[in-house]
């Protein structure tokens, strides 16, 4: 068990290397010339290969890429071209917007994909399965954008009942702290501005969450039927056991394995969406960040926010894998097959 | 948003699939019984047939249309729908309905050439991986790992911005990010049946590898690659869609269902039709495709069908 | 069916667990702010102590000399000031942390400028000709970084032989620039609100020469915090000198709203207070709410440019026939209704050398096609942008298919290539065109700024690739002139040059439209780009 752990903690290593190769290929190589962006309208070509020298973009190829490595290694994610302030600072400074938005997401995920895939299995082929597949559904085909946009002109244009942007009203936002809002102001006792940061988390966690809670609501079913097919679960039942003491104590704790790793692979991806949540949203996390930076050539602000993004993924699927072999007796460690 | 390992590990969600070489020329059946015997898949196919004439005969016979998709005239701009215009009309004068339906040319192409482009890497890159093991097992699917651990829309977000805009650049980057998934799918399967007795067979009857692979192991992967890139053109038209939306996706003035959702975005108060009707086309495409993947792999999954 | 009931009862209690928590929320929003967005926070009686002002872009840095985008101009202009300003209403100048207009020498090269005293900065420091001293100083040769953008453009620089030599503090209350070569331009620049304010030198010693993040200045606001992405916190700042005019609101936050649509339903559903970068479309939805519009023309430009230095637009007369073609009059009211005026002249109307007598392009569709026809013209190519511009809200590519239109009753077709705003410039540099689509947004009023665009080396500024020895000749006069009539006049020659010799074809000048709330008074929008925050208030 614990060899397997190690060794599964040594393979990070690789993969993180592997990404950074990815990132600064498609970057610094692939990527246009980002020197007349950053330099502007007054640039002339002696300044820009004067910048370019400066910023080591003269430099050979691999020496850059072995600078990126070293660098990045010590934290240190190069400089915005935008901005002039160190990218470890940037996204510092918008990551716990994200982190916040993606860990409520989840967490609405989860809860109300559990709650509607343990109904639609348990009432298999009934109304509310069916109604419960087809949240499921429309939740996977709808783009999150469109979602989102819809939400803002009903909640915001239409009802003028909950805020279309920001992560608080400016005036009651929490300083300093942990910057996760709802920790911040929980702390500090002003429920008027806790009030205000839920009210500006619902709709942006909505629209983000009805993709993860989409798939994990066909999870949760499609393993409840499973084990409530085993024979453990009929000879509960012929036992006489209660149904409900039945569908909760058995078949759902069972059905919770491969529905948790599920979970832990969406906040993944969530990442991923929270990119276009934020950009309808006006969220200030680091997803709106790239895409904007993206826009704007801020090739190291990219690098910076793909490769922290790519080191969270590869970390929560260490967690998902590790606590996969504590929670699953069958695993056999060692084997070259995938969990 | 792609949901990458989810979809990479079918027997997770429920799916065991058939293992049985010798009734892989039924598989095609077993695809179209469940396709027919499900209403939901059989209606999505029939729209998905639709939607491909329509792409054909918009591109080969544009005359057919009632108006230029890319012409604009604004003494007609954000006209509401009406008789003339059923979806209305946009900033520039050009009918929505018009510009939706050719929309269905790059959505398709976008759609199915990502799709080829992963597939056939992919099952490339993951047969050999599992068949062979060892080092070459090892590095590829490190390789893998490493895509996989970039969320799919960042990656492709990357790479558009590197390459520029373009139908053909968004192919390559969506195509890219969906590579590992195949690739995972494959091996797998390969290495739970590349020790069986008739693989072994094959071998002694000196079958070459690449024999074995083509004749008696992908056949057996194939299930699981229709189910995979039936859901994979889902995911590529809604990839397609995030970049257009992002300013990222196809060269104006083509019409791109995304694209023209985000151009829509300024005017929604004014203007709704402007962006509700590329959402829907979006929405139902992408539905399509879904319940059309669902339908094919309650088709392919004997548990289902005993159900 | 006890399965049945225990589902249903789960199932309700969920949903009745977030519906109520999503409704109590609702609830006390409406009480407690009286709209969403809660916006002042006290939500007491009288005028408000907060006004929310939202923008369309992240500021890219808070310190004078490391900026060159408007957004990052728009709290600045509240943190800092210079030694002069530009009048509240137009782009005269006017004495600010200077006590009086300068005493500028005989042969124009010194210019000696008494200081305003008392004047203290934010972090208490005095405000003297050491101060000025300093500001200036850090963006001249030796000190000089390429992070400062508008360094050059303000200060001028040794290689190219022009601006400041020398700046020097004679005595506490004195400094003494000596110029390199006389610049008629130089006081304007010197109220620019980009990179000409004045910094307080001991914060520059505390932040290693980069107030970016942590901005210190004279101005009627202090600094007070920046949430990246999100927003920048003003606050009044009590010790500000001009008593008369001190600020009328306590607090004022710059709030980043990218997207244009959210940022007037934000304006709509009360979060925000001002909104500027209205889209032209959504003009009408902001006053059918009730909201007030503001619309006044800016200090901008929207030009068709033919390339005068290769292809077919190297003709003169084709120059003027394309022109002939494009009805500007028609094509302004309909891409831009009532908020951008048709341009008969390069410079913006409101700004002195501006001559309403320089001819419009004349509209004459059947002599352009005869022209064209003349000379063989059947094809054209044309790169755009694809982003919305200041000067230009729709944007380059619909611009472009519009006269893409005109052209084609003219018997001529245009192909149109789009970039991405970024892209583009650099493909301008670079790529063969016959046409192109730009603009211009005037930095500090000055004519010289908008005229010798076509007089540019570099191919970035002067897409026209225009070399012609008679307007390079003026534009050397223009800047070598005192202000005053003769020096207008020299201008408007080079204006009717540009209308003879057609390397532009002048389309709009637009106007800036901002979105307010209807209890905000006192707001005005310069045409420099930035809002006089000072003066604004908000009713309760």
């Amino acid at each position: 068990m614990l060899k397997y752990i190690l060794k599964r903690i040594l393979m990070v290593i690789p993969v993180l290397l592997g990404v950074s190769v990815i990132i600064f290929l498609i970057t610094r190589v692939l990527a246009p010339d980002p020197a007349p962006v950053v330099l502007g309208e007054h640039a002339t070509q002696e300044a820009m290969a004067a910048w370019r020298v400066e910023h080591g973009l003269a430099d050979p190829i691999w020496l850059q890429f072995v600078n990126f490595i070293g660098n990045a290694v010590q934290g240190d994610l190069g400089t915005s071209y935008y901005t002039h302030q160190p990218v470890t600072r940037e996204i510092a400074a918008r990551f716990p917007a994200t982190a916040e938005l993606a860990i409520c997401a989840i967490i609405v995920a989860a809860l109300i994909g559990i709650a509607l895939g343990v109904i639609a299995a348990v009432r298999k082929n009934k109304a509310a399965d069916h109604a419960s597949m087809l949240v499921a559904l429309v939740g996977v085909s709808m783009p999150i954008f469109w979602s989102g946009i819809l939400l803002i002109i009903l909640f915001a244009g239409i009802l003028h009942v909950l805020p279309s942007n920001g992560r608080v009203a400016p005036m009651l936002e929490p300083s300093g702290g942990t910057r996760f809002f709802i920790i911040d102001t929980l702390m500090s006792g002003d429920m008027e501005a806790f009030r205000d940061v839920l009210r500006h988390l619902i709709l942006p966690t909505l629209a983000l969450s009805l993709y993860s809670m989409a798939i994990i609501t066909r999870m949760t079913r499609s393993s409840m039927l499973d084990t409530l097919n085993e024979d453990y679960i009929r000879t509960a039942r012929a036992k006489g056991l209660k149904q409900r003491v039945v569908n909760i104590r058995h078949a759902l704790r069972n059905a919770m394995l491969p529905v948790s790793t599920v979970i832990g692979l969406q906040f993944g991806s969530l990442l991923g969406g929270a990119l276009l949540t934020e950009t309808v949203f006006s969220w200030p996390g680091i997803g709106k960040f790239a895409v904007d930076s993206v826009l704007k050539s801020d090739f190291p602000v990219v690098q910076g926010v793909v490769l922290l993004v790519a080191v969270i993924f590869v970390f929560m699927n260490l967690a998902v894998d590790i606590i996969y072999a504590f929670l699953d007796p069958k695993i056999k460690y060692g084997n070259k097959e995938e969990g | 948003m792609a949901d990458t390992k989810l979809t990479a590990n079918p027997t997770l969600d429920g799916v065991a699939l058939k293992k049985n070489t010798e009734k892989h020329e039924s598989i095609l059946k077993d695809v179209w019984e469940g396709v027919y015997s499900n209403k939901a898949a059989f209606v999505s196919l029939c729209f998905i047939i639709l939607l491909a004439v329509i792409a054909i005969v918009t591109k080969l016979f544009p005359q057919v249309l009632p108006y230029d998709p890319n012409l604009q005239n604004l003494s007609q701009a954000l006209l509401p729908p009406s008789l003339e215009h059923w979806c209305g009309t946009d900033q520039q004068g050009r009918d929505i309905l018009t510009r939706i339906l050719t929309g269905t040319q790059i959505s398709l192409t976008v759609g199915f050439a990502a799709v080829a482009i992963s597939l056939v890497t992919g099952v490339l890159l993951g047969s050999i991986a599992g068949y062979r093991g060892g080092a070459t097992d090892t590095i590829i699917m490190r390789c893998m790992d490493m895509m996989l651990a970039i969320p799919s829309i960042l990656l492709a977000i990357a790479i558009m911005a590197a390459l520029g805009k373009g139908v053909e650049k968004a192919v390559i980057a969506i195509g890219l990010v969906a590579i590992p998934e195949y690739a995972r799918i494959v091996r797998s399967e390969i290495l739970s049946i590349k020790e069986s007795d008739y693989v072994a067979a094959a071998r002694i009857i000196g079958d070459t590898d690449f024999q074995i692979i083509l004749r008696h192991i992908l056949p057996n992967v194939l299930p699981s690659i229709i189910v995979r890139a039936t859901l994979g053109v889902s995911m590529a038209i809604l990839d397609t869609a995030a970049l257009g939306f992002l300013g990222l996706g196809v060269q104006p003035p083509l019409a791109e269902w995304g694209d023209m959702l985000g151009r829509g975005r300024a005017d929604i108060f004014r203007a709704p039709w402007l962006m509700t009707f590329p959402g829907l086309a979006i929405m139902l495409t992408v539905l399509a495709f879904n319940l059309l993947g669902n339908g094919i792999r309650d088709g392919l999954d004997p548990k289902t069908r005993k159900r | 069916m006890s399965e049945n009931v225990f589902d249903r009862r789960k199932f309700l209690q969920l949903l009745a667990a977030a519906t109520a928590s999503v409704g109590a929320f609702n609830l006390v929003g409406c009480g407690g702010g009286g709209n969403a967005g809660g916006g002042g926070g006290g939500g007491g009686g009288g005028a408000t102590d907060t006004v929310i002002y939202a923008q369309g872009a992240e500021p890219r840095a808070l310190d004078p000399a490391l900026f060159d985008d408007g957004e990052s101009a728009k709290p600045s202009f509240c943190i800092y000031e210079s030694l002069y300003r530009y009048g509240d209403r137009d782009a005269s100048v006017h004495p600010c942390l200077a006590l009086e207009l300068p005493d500028i020498s005989a042969d124009g090269l010194i210019y000696t400028i008494k200081l305003r005293e008392g004047v203290k900065f934010h972090d208490g420091t005095d405000f003297d000709a050491e101060a000025v001293k300093a500001s200036v100083e850090r963006q001249l040769a030796p000190n000089l970084t390429e992070d400062m953008p508008y360094a050059t453009f303000v200060f001028g620089e040794e290689a190219a032989g022009i601006g400041v030599k020398t700046v020097e503090a004679i005595d506490p209350y004195t400094v003494k620039f000596t110029m390199r070569t006389p610049s008629a331009s130089f006081l304007k620049n010197l109220a620019m609100c980009i990179a000409a304010p004045i910094v307080s030198p001991s914060a520059l010693d505390a932040h290693k020469n980069d107030l970016s993040e942590a901005p210190c200045g004279t101005g009627p606001y202090k600094f007070v915090s920046w949430t990246k992405s999100d927003n920048v916190k003003l606050e009044a700042f009590e010790d500000y000198w001009d008593t008369a005019n001190k600020p009328k609101t306590k607090n004022v936050v710059f709030k980043v709203i990218p997207e244009n649509a959210t940022r007037v339903t934000a304006l709509l559903n009360g979060e925000v207070d001002i909104i500027d970068g209205v889209d032209v479309s959504m003009a009408d939805q902001i006053k059918g709410a009730g909201y007030n519009l503001f619309a006044e023309d800016g200090m901008t430009i929207n030009y068709m440019a033919f390339n005068t230095n290769s292809g077919v637009c190297t003709d003169q007369e084709v120059r003027q026939a394309l022109a002939m073609a494009v009805n500007v009059n028609e094509l302004v009211t309909t891409l831009y209704g009532e908020y951008a005026t048709p341009a008969n002249t390069v410079m913006p109307i409101w700004m002195a050398p501006y001559d309403k007598d320089i001819p419009f392009s004349p509209f004459d569709p059947a002599k352009a096609k005869e022209t064209l026809a003349a000379k063989g013209i059947t094809k054209l190519s044309c790169l755009t942008y694809s982003n919305p511009r200041p000067y230009n809200t729709k944007n380059g590519q619909v611009l472009a298919e519009t006269i893409q239109g005109y052209f084609a009753a003219a018997g001529v077709t245009m192909s149109i290539t789009p970039f991405d705003w970024t892209t583009y410039k650099s493909k301008l540099q670079t790529d063969e065109y016959d046409i192109c689509f730009y603009g211009w947004t005037g930095d500090n009023g000055d004519p010289d700024n908008f005229m010798n665009l076509l007089a540019d080396s570099n191919w970035a500024m002067n897409v026209a690739r225009f070399n012609d020895a008679d307007y390079k000749a003026l534009i050397k006069k223009g800047l070598e002139t005192n202000e005053g009539p003769a020096r207008d006049a020299v201008y408007k020659q080079c204006e009717e040059l540009v209308a003879e010799k057609r390397p532009w074809l002048t389309i709009s000048h637009s106007k800036n439209l901002c979105g307010l709330n209807p209890k905000i008074k006192n707001f005005f929008y310069h045409p420099t780009g930035v809002a006089l925050m000072r003066d604004v208030s908000k009713d309760a």
